[in-house]
């Protein structure tokens, strides 16, 4: 058998893993003073060489071999250290829940024995199968699909695919293009939460007044979240274009001013964020309504009795008791930043001018479906996703300390 | 009794049901998708009426999808999952993806030396030869040419004598000096701009082989499969060059990057008096101009004076039809009738009026030339119908119509201007249009700019052939 020649060695990547792994946990264990010290070692070896390997092994530590560029190193050494993240988290509490003698998942409220009996599990399977096909069918083999194409130079139609290890991913390490449509992504997914949050906080506020024809105001309000992104951009583009847009012919005939709006920088990034705003904002409103409607009154009568301001009730009493609707609305927002502008932005920029509203997912979909090349843009895809889960963990993280989830 | 009533009934739903079946299986369904939604489809929806008037036993439904680069797409998609078309427009950025996809069937193939499909005439030798070169893959004809366009000038001629201009320009020296002579106009602002027109790569395409240059290695692979991209040329560098020239001085509104709407409502209604667009868009500007009220010329698309070799020709462009492979050789037949049907004489004419696409026949030109009464050729977008040319001579009549064809029949026909064909034409166009862009906008080293998309783009070629050429 061939030998392959390694720039790592699997086995200093699985020592590294397991040495590492233990490490942290020596260090757990010194930090709670609960368990063994021999078991969370050997745990926490085990640990660390399945987090080093997960995801390497299943390719063939190809990343580590030979032929590869330093950047397909480091990609290897990312998905050792996102191996790592994930085994040492769950074996760490897994671990900690047993030393402390809890159940290793948290009993819910439901009431248990609805299933019980000999053919209980038979019967929970045969009820579930339908969701549980739909859900294998369309999100888990595309979920997989992705992860085996994104190793892969493949198009659509093409007679042959060639693996290519991590090429696609290392690739973009060194792409300043793509580091550009990144941090705009960021950027620009900043702007529109902080604009559609706190407009719709002020329009939700505004309509909680008792005002004549509420009603007919809160309908009017959450209709643009009906429309799709697309249509969005298509209203935007006849709104704003620079000699045909109706908005400047307004601005042309009262100030004698006519703006470039999508095509001068910023601002097209300024009117990509303006019409996803617009887009988003009535689903934000509608959300904080709701919330504000679960405000008990009596707080706020006795506040203002107390002689609180208006804006101490909102700062103290309105703002903190919606901060779980505030927190739902900041991942459901990033979410959308992140992935559902694109089709804003393909009618309403074309990533333009010169790639300015270029977002990373605008390129997933250039990349896949303009331009077929599947292989690059699953990889993107997946960047996207790993970004998007990050900022949700570490919005819970974060957002869990400080939302506050009342019981009135 | 009611028993035996709902059981009767029940029976006879059945006996009809199957009745009805039956006879639709003698019915050959074709589903045609077409890159239009305006009057232009119409004219093709009108069209296969026409055809399935003719024949009781096939029914063609065309589909309207948004532009040409979606029809790609869905089609390519809809190959993985099974749902695609009879037959699709795919455009010339295409052509090199149709042939290795091996997704269609030839023409000439399904064809097989016949001289007519289900009473439909071939007469290929009738198809101008321009056309017919640009669709032959390997010696074969592959698809049928429906929409041929070329870029061509539009001028708004009250405003060009507003500013002095008497005679049209046809360089790009001559649009700058017209931009100067205009310039008064904009400042009193009777006008936006001097000229404005989409910012698509296609127009590139066009100026390169009007340059007598290649876009990709292996004569545009037309000599063999294209392996390297052909950017760093003077060709490309004065392309980028004369947008900069006229962005630079205010000349020029740029509208985004392949926005077709915004530039030609700006041209139509008055703000700009020079305009260049596919002569495909000849009727709609035609129809805008004479709402608006100005008189509208049409010279062939201006030309770079200092190019070496001259002007040399133009690409044609626009899009033809392609059949899918693997059908019953009933429904292939069908499918070739309807595009023989679709492609014919009268057709051909009566698509030129309904749109400035060229006709693809000189049997269409010379009748349009010699038009006699109950001709009912011209496409009425109102009414959505084909009502009499009053003219006894189109072309006399409408010479904006004309220009295309001129400008086509004057082309040399070479490598550079039968345009380039390669795989990943569609993906390389927003990066060559782009860095004129960039380049537009900003200015920048510009050679630098050439050397690193040149590089990128040759490596995403190979990608391609590596999957797709044969090894």
């Amino acid at each position: 058998m061939e030998e392959i020649a390694y720039i790592v060695h699997p086995a200093v990547v699985t020592l590294a893993g397991a040495l590492l792994g233990a490490l942290y946990f020596a260090f757990l264990r010194w930090q709670t003073q609960v368990g063994s010290q021999r078991v969370s070692l050997i745990v926490g070896a085990i640990a660390g060489a399945i987090g080093a390997t997960m995801l390497t092994a299943p390719l063939g530590y190809c990343m580590f071999q030979g032929d590869q560029t330093s950047e397909d190193v480091m990609v290897g050494w990312i998905m050792v250290g996102l191996g790592l993240l994930l085994t040492l988290n769950i074996g760490s509490v897994v671990l900690w829940r047993y030393f402390r003698g809890q159940r290793l998942l948290p009993r819910g409220d439901t009431t248990p024995g609805a299933f019980r009996g000999r053919f209980g599990l038979v019967y929970a399977l045969a009820v579930l199968s339908p969701t549980i096909l739909v859900l294998v069918y369309f999100v888990y083999l595309p979920m997989f699909d992705t992860l085996r194409f994104s190793t892969f130079l493949a198009r659509f139609g093409a007679p042959r695919t060639r693996f290519i290890c991590v090429s696609n991913f290392s690739r973009m390490l060194g792409d300043l293009d793509y580091h550009s449509n990144l941090f705009l992504s960021f950027a620009l997914s900043f702007g529109i939460i902080i604009i559609a949050m706190s407009l719709a906080l002020l329009i939700a506020s505004m309509l909680n007044q008792p005002i004549r024809g509420a009603n007919v105001y809160r309908t009017l309000l959450i209709w643009p979240y009906a429309i799709s992104p697309i249509v969005a951009g298509s209203i935007f583009g006849l709104l704003l274009g620079t000699e045909s847009g109706i908005v400047n012919r307004v601005l042309d005939l009262t100030l004698g001013v006519k703006v470039p709006w999508l095509v001068t920088v910023p601002a097209a990034q300024i009117s990509v964020v303006l019409a996803s705003v617009w887009n988003v904002i009535g689903f934000n409103i509608l959300f904080y309504t709701a919330g504000l409607q679960t405000i008990p009154k009596d707080l706020l009568e006795s506040a203002s009795i107390d002689g609180a301001s208006a804006w101490q009730q909102f700062a103290r009493i309105t703002f903190p008791l919606l901060s779980p609707f505030t927190f739902f609305l900041i991942v459901t927002n990033t979410i959308y930043a992140f992935f559902d502008t694109f089709g804003l932005i393909f009618v309403l920029t074309r990533g333009g001018p010169t790639e300015s509203t270029f977002t990373a997912m605008y390129r997933v979909y250039v990349t896949g479906i303009l331009a077929s090349d599947i292989g690059k843009s699953t990889a993107q895809s997946l960047i996207l996703f790993l970004i998007v889960v990050g900022i949700t963990i570490f919005q819970f993280r974060v957002g869990q300390r400080r939302v506050q989830y009342g019981n009135y | 009794m009611l028993r035996r009533l709902v059981l009767f009934l029940i029976l006879m739903t059945l006996a009809t049901g199957a009745f009805s079946t039956a006879l639709a299986q003698d019915v050959i369904e074709l589903e045609a998708w077409v890159a239009f939604s305006d009057h232009r489809y119409d004219w093709a929806v009108d069209t296969a009426d026409r055809f399935n008037a003719l024949h009781d036993d096939i029914n063609v439904t065309m589909v309207s999808v948004v532009d040409y680069d979606t029809i790609v797409n869905n089609y390519t998609l809809g190959r993985e999952d099974g749902t695609y078309p009879e037959i699709v427009q795919l455009f010339d950025a295409a052509l090199q993806f149709a042939v290795d996809s091996d997704w269609f069937s030839y023409a000439e193939t399904i064809i097989d030396g016949r001289d007519e499909v289900l009473g439909h005439p071939v007469n290929f030798d009738d198809i101008i030869p321009v056309i017919s070169n640009y669709y032959t893959v390997d010696g074969i004809w592959a698809s049928v040419a429906w929409n041929t366009s070329t870029p061509i000038m539009y001028y708004n001629v009250e405003l060009l004598e507003q500013a002095g201009i008497m005679e049209l320009p046809l360089t790009w020296a001559d649009i700058l000096d017209a931009c100067v002579a205009l310039q008064p106009l904009v400042d009193d602002g009777t006008i936006s701009a001097c000229a404005t027109w989409p910012f698509s790569g296609w127009f590139i395409e066009q100026w390169l082989a009007q340059q007598n240059e290649y876009m990709v290695n292996n004569e545009n692979g037309r000599a063999g499969r294209a392996t390297e991209f052909n950017l760093d040329t003077d060709a490309y560098r004065a392309i980028a060059q004369f947008y900069r020239d006229l962005y630079s001085n205010g000349y020029f509104i740029f509208e985004g990057q392949d926005q077709w709407g915004p530039p030609t409502q700006t041209f139509i209604s008055g703000k700009t008096a020079i305009m260049m667009s596919s002569s495909a868009a000849a009727r709609a500007i035609s129809e805008g101009a004479a709402a608006t009220g100005f008189t509208l010329e049409t010279t062939p698309m201006a030309y770079n004076q200092d190019a070496p070799s001259g002007w040399v020709g133009n690409i044609l462009g626009g899009a033809t039809m392609w059949i899918s492979n693997g059908l019953d050789q009933a429904v292939e037949d069908a499918a070739m009738a309807f595009l023989l049907f679709f492609s014919n004489t009268e057709n051909s004419a009566s698509w030129h009026t309904a749109s400035g696409y060229v006709p693809v026949r000189n049997s269409s030109i010379e009748l349009l030339k010699n038009l006699e009464p109950g001709n009912e050729i011209l496409w009425d977008i109102p009414s959505g119908g084909r009502v009499d040319i009053e003219a006894a001579d189109w072309y006399a009549a409408f010479p904006n119509f004309l220009t295309a064809s001129t400008q086509l029949g004057d082309s040399t026909v070479n490598n550079a201007t039968r345009g380039s064909t390669y795989g990943t034409f569609q993906q390389s166009r927003p990066y060559y249009n782009g860095l004129v862009e960039e380049y537009m906008l900003n200015g920048g080293d510009l050679d630098a700019m050439i050397a690193e998309t040149n590089a990128e783009l040759t490596e995403l070629l190979q990608e391609y052939n590596f999957l797709f050429a044969d090894e």
